[in-house]
């Protein structure tokens, strides 16, 4: 058994270098919940891997950032916690999911795949805090399907402005695919039964888009606009209940769509 | 329309004083949802995760794929981040490395699945470094040298090439326990000879 031991403690190079295999890993974090010095050691270790890592740094694909920035809201937070940090970096279904575990994707799911599903997961959990009905759902999976090609096309640009109530509006844009994503963030509540509406505006005249959803936590879920061209503007009015078939007041904010590069 | 996608990126993260402090701030605010606070945290992160990723997965698409998982999974996990158990930036390159590794495992479990094959060499390096970080790559280069180089060998395959410790054995016809120690005694002398504090 002390053999053991000693064995698993010369093993916190290869835990802080994730040179473990899945099994030996599990074994060793085991190991490393009872063992203060072996903790302490792999926190030193890490931080010398991080050394490692930083000198790796490459300019990244700039539409990274664009897309990254913008799935962010859309993605619902951990609430803080209690994983021990020293083993919280991935825990990747390794070890038996704990009662009343918070995690829900298998991070073992790789790839393109899994960056979606968990978009689409976002995507629709936050559509579905909305509606009620089947017919709603249904809809609302559709519009989380056309949302997630949205934030994923390649020419996907984002840009954020400040409305005049306060607050800002977030709108992703894909020229390619002629749609905008528009989400909202800290803007006030219109007041009374009073609903903000947004509309896609081109010299021949302003279209309804769609009321934006009630927010929750300071934002609103995503609102697609579609046919969206060039040299169009997209504008956030606020109307009465149930919306209008034209804008009634001053945009609270105007995003004129750019021409495509 | 002003696409700040278009603007100059900010420093990576660096070595000036106190710029981890600041992250493990920056962490903090992002785990209250805060997106000023994320965005400063991706200008000051992407070019290493996204560095690491590549270094251990080569192809480019699968590499922006996961580095965009994993500069997610900070903003999802902020609250999780304890500044007292590790610095900001080991704590999200540890996440980065876990992510990549996890990849080449599960692709090469794949790959032997299907065709019984290896993962290729390694492709070509055209790749702009940052220049903000190349006092880092000098450190790192510096003090890989001072280790054997069975220890310098061993930590470069297992941590930029994803393999685990048994598979460096294999790659380097020594003994696991050997690997092990390497591993570990190289670590240990990378973490003094960099003294590390951010």
């Amino acid at each position: 058994m002390s053999v053991q031991r000693h064995e698993l403690h010369l093993m916190t190079g290869s835990y802080a270098l994730d040179a473990l295999s899945c099994t030996q890993r599990a074994e060793f974090e085991k190991h490393l919940a009872r063992c203060e010095p072996c903790a302490d050691e792999v926190r030193g270790l890490r931080e010398a891997a991080a050394r490692l890592a930083v000198a790796t740094a490459i300019e990244p694909p700039r539409e990274m950032r664009a897309r990254v920035l913008a799935t962010a809201p859309l993605t619902r937070q951990l609430p803080p916690g209690r994983i021990p940090h020293a083993l919280a970096g991935r825990r990747g279904g390794r070890q038996p999911a704990r009662p009343g575990s918070t995690r829900r994707i298998r991070p073992s799911l790789t790839g393109a795949a899994a960056a979606i599903l968990a978009l689409a997961a976002a995507v629709t959990f936050l559509f579905v805090t909305q509606v009620t009905t089947r017919h709603e759902l249904q809809q609302s999976q559709a519009g989380s399907r056309a949302i997630g090609a949205v934030l994923a096309a390649p020419d996907a640009r984002i840009e954020t402005l400040p409305a005049s109530v306060g607050g800002s509006v977030t709108v992703v844009l894909s020229a390619r695919q002629h749609e905008a994503v528009v989400t909202t963030a800290d803007v006030p509540a219109p007041v009374g039964t009073r609903v903000y509406q947004l509309w896609v505006m081109s010299p021949a005249g302003a279209r309804s888009a769609g009321l934006l959803p009630a927010s929750h936590a300071g934002s609103t879920s995503p609102v697609l606009a579609v046919g969206v061209a060039p040299g169009d503007r997209l504008g956030i009015t606020v109307e009465p209940a149930g919306g209008t078939a034209q804008p009634t007041t001053t945009p609270v904010v105007v995003m004129p769509v750019p021409a495509t590069d | 329309m002003n696409t700040p996608s278009a603007l100059p990126r900010q420093p990576g993260p660096g070595r000036s004083e106190g710029s981890g402090q600041d992250l493990a701030g920056l962490l903090t605010r992002v785990a209250r949802g805060d997106h000023a606070a994320f965005e400063a945290v991706y200008d000051r992160l992407a070019g290493p995760v996204y560095g690491l990723v590549r270094k251990v997965l080569r192809d480019p698409a699968q590499s922006e794929e996961v580095a965009q998982e994993v500069l997610l999974e900070v903003w999802r996990t902020a609250s999780r981040f304890d500044a007292a158990r590790g610095s900001a930036i080991a704590w999200v390159m540890t996440i980065a490395h876990r992510r990549a590794v996890d990849r080449v495992r599960s692709e090469t479990a794949a790959a032997l699945r299907e065709k019984k094959v290896l993962p290729g060499p390694a492709s070509g390096d055209d790749v702009a470094e940052l220049v903000e970080t190349a006092l880092d790559r000098q450190r790192v280069r510096r003090c890989l040298g001072t280790l054997t180089p069975l220890q310098a060998e061993s930590i470069k395959l297992a941590y930029y090439g994803g393999y685990t410790h048994t598979q460096v054995a294999e790659l380097l016809g020594v003994a696991l326990g050997t690997v092990k120690t390497r591993i570990r005694d190289g670590m240990i002398r990378m973490r003094d000879c960099m003294e590390v504090t951010w």
